[in-house]
């Protein structure tokens, strides 16, 4: 205690580089905290866009779906979906789920006669699927209702390519389960932006009941489950997962995480370039921290030499400036993550950042910092490492003056 | 008196300095021996090699040839910790700038050599007291050394150096930076301490008028000593 009271006693001697020390160290940590911020809410945005619009929080399907269905989908399909729904639906799950629904999907032709796209065409149950189009945003016309029978919502870049418009019939082309061609026309009553260029540019959301009629099957590719939030999937998975072994369905699951590549892709880029910002954010506190420790031992040489005089040891000088640079890392993290929400807060407060489309997207959106608590800790955690590491070498050589040469310094 | 009862003993002991290219020899084969209560002072210009003599004996430099022992024992065979420790039970320091901790109070000044020796708080509290007091100061003990005068100072560094109960006290030109009648107070107390204590003192000075006080008196000529 005693080393820890002369500590912050000489951290305070010289205010004025105690105080440009913690403006460096507060300016890395609210670096860190508002990009750190700012990249949580990047990740929640995406990672909730992908879920709501395309692969809800986990899927199930046929035994063998995972393996083949890619290739061979018409041969693993759930044949009895809606038992397989009620066996899902039932307590305790029902507390966490929002949604289960079935869905049928086929690769086909969308043409207007003078123009013919392929597409991937989603058979939903619009009632039941209306907490997944909360995230698609109807750029003209209406959203799928569960009374429509040939109607559906069409892509926006999809849209785009056919060069059509809400309330043209357009005729749908595909193959039945058994191989056979089969077309039919639908009113598109809708265009839809998921945010996703790539999805954008295939789909179109059409009632399941008019998908079955024209793939010639009452079965269903999956069922989506989505859940009240997404931090519950791991605690559902494996409650999922046992209704289907104690019920002996011919299922198997998965969660969303596996599905979603391309957020995956921008987590990895965000965390390469976080990574980086750390690295050099770091390097600036220590030599900031490194700065004042060997400034301070070099005014202090001749007080070094008097406290070796009266009987501290090397480890006691190196102690005591070891001391003083945590608690310049301590003092000066605590103060950057003050300062560091205040700075998330003022820029929430002011609507956010308005960032351009990504790369992939169609929308470009508005963020705002998310404060963190593994972010916050993070940047604490850092500064107290660095004020460690800086004050090392600063409080080695301290303890290795010469005891005589450093009384007599002038 | 014999080696063995003698508290400091010097036996032909060298210094040399690296001054750039020069060699400067500070000392030349002294000889020296001091008892336990004994006044000692050690007079001479400037650059005559007291203060080299003194930090060899307060085993804070290191001779370049002879022996220094402390207590019959060779210095040499004394770790860096060792001798760390027993600066600070044996020996005290006085210093012609004082030397005090900037950010610590007089109090916190006079303890601190208490302090590394992990005595309990209330003990400390009560030695350091005491010694102040003695000194003069017990209505100073909060101020710290940039609210005392010089005079002041010095009596915190006496205090200092005496709270351990040391059993040898160096003091390099106590007086030099004090006017003449603050620095004959000084020299008066170390007397009084000597007496009371029965602590050896060693000072070095250039000022003929302090010599005196001393019950022995050496001349450092060149770096050879003399008494």
């Amino acid at each position: 205690m005693k080393t820890v009271r002369l500590a912050l006693r000489n951290i305070f001697r010289n205010k004025r580089r105690t105080a440009i020390t913690f403006l460096a160290i507060i300016s890395g940590s609210i670096a860190i905290i508002v990009f750190g911020g700012f990249i949580e809410f990047t990740y929640w945005g995406l990672r909730e866009m992908v879920i709501n619009t395309q692969f809800a929080h986990i899927q199930i399907y046929k035994k063998g779906y995972m393996e083949k269905g890619g290739t061979e989908p018409t041969k693993h399909l759930i044949k009895d979906p809606n038992l397989a729904e009620r066996a899902i639906s039932v307590f305790p799950n029902v507390k966490y789920m929002r949604m289960v629904s079935s869905r049928l999907s086929f690769s086909g032709l969308i043409s207007t006669g003078e123009k013919t796209v392929a597409c991937m065409g989603i058979g939903v149950d619009p009632e039941k699927e209306k907490e997944m189009s909360y995230f698609e945003t109807i750029i003209d016309g209406q959203q799928l209702t569960a009374e429509m029978q040939e109607e559906g919502v069409v892509g926006a870049e999809l849209m785009k390519a056919l060069g059509a418009k809400v309330g043209d019939n357009v005729t749908i082309l595909t193959n039945t389960v058994a191989g056979v061609i089969n077309a039919a026309d639908i009113k598109v009553v809708g265009v839809a932006r998921t945010g996703t260029k790539e999805y954008d540019s295939v789909f179109i959301k059409l009632p399941i009941k008019f998908v079955r009629r024209m793939l010639n099957t009452e079965s269903a590719e999956k069922i989506l489950i989505l859940l009240d939030k997404t931090e519950e999937v791991p605690t559902v998975v494996p409650l999922v997962q046992k209704i289907i072994d104690d019920k002996g369905l011919d299922l198997e699951l998965q969660s969303w995480d596996k599905l979603a590549d391309f957020y995956h892709k921008v987590v990895n880029v965000y965390e390469g370039i976080f990574n980086v910002m750390k690295v050099i954010i770091g390097i600036i506190v220590f030599f900031s921290i490194a700065n004042t420790m060997s400034m301070s031992i070099f005014e202090r040489t001749k007080e070094i030499g008097t406290l070796r005089a009266i009987g501290t040891t090397r480890w006691g000088i190196t102690n005591l400036f070891l001391v003083e640079g945590v608690l310049i890392g301590i003092l000066g993290g605590i103060l950057g993550v003050l300062f560091g929400i205040l700075a998330a807060k003022v820029i929430n407060l002011a609507g956010g950042i308005e960032i351009s489309p990504p790369p992939g997207m169609t929308t470009g959106f508005v963020t705002l910092i998310l404060i963190v608590p593994k972010v916050l800790l993070y940047s604490f955690s850092l500064t107290a490492l660095v004020a460690v590491l800086s004050s090392l070498y600063p409080a080695i050589k301290a303890s290795r003056l010469k005891i005589v040469d450093a009384i007599h310094y002038v | 008196m014999t080696q063995a009862s003698s508290l400091i003993v010097l036996e032909k002991v060298s210094k040399t300095y690296q001054l750039g290219k020069v060699e400067v020899r500070a000392l030349k084969e002294v000889d020296f021996e001091v008892q336990e209560g004994e006044f000692v002072s050690v007079c001479g210009p400037s650059g005559s090699g007291k203060s080299t003599l003194l930090n060899l004996i307060g085993c804070i430099d290191v001779a370049t040839s002879g022996t220094v022992s402390v207590l019959g024992k060779d210095v040499v065979e004394f770790s860096d910790a060792a001798l760390s420790k027993m600066r600070n039970k044996i020996i005290g320091f006085i210093f012609q700038s004082f030397n005090l901790i900037p950010v610590l109070t007089a109090f916190e000044n006079v303890e601190y050599p208490l302090v590394l020796q992990d005595v309990p708080k209330i003990k400390r509290f009560e030695m350091a007291t005491t010694i102040l007091k003695e000194v003069g100061l017990a209505d100073f003990v909060e101020h710290k050394p940039d609210e005392l005068s010089g005079g002041q100072r010095q009596r915190v560094a006496i205090a200092r150096a005496l709270v351990t109960g040391p059993k040898i006290v160096l003091a390099d030109e106590p007086t030099a930076n004090l006017d003449s009648k603050t620095g004959i107070e000084i020299l008066d107390l170390m007397q009084k301490m000597n007496e009371e204590y029965k602590t050896t003192f060693i000072f070095s000075t250039h000022d003929p008028k302090i010599e005196k006080y001393a019950k022995k008196i050496y001349a450092m000529v060149d770096g050879k000593l003399h008494l």
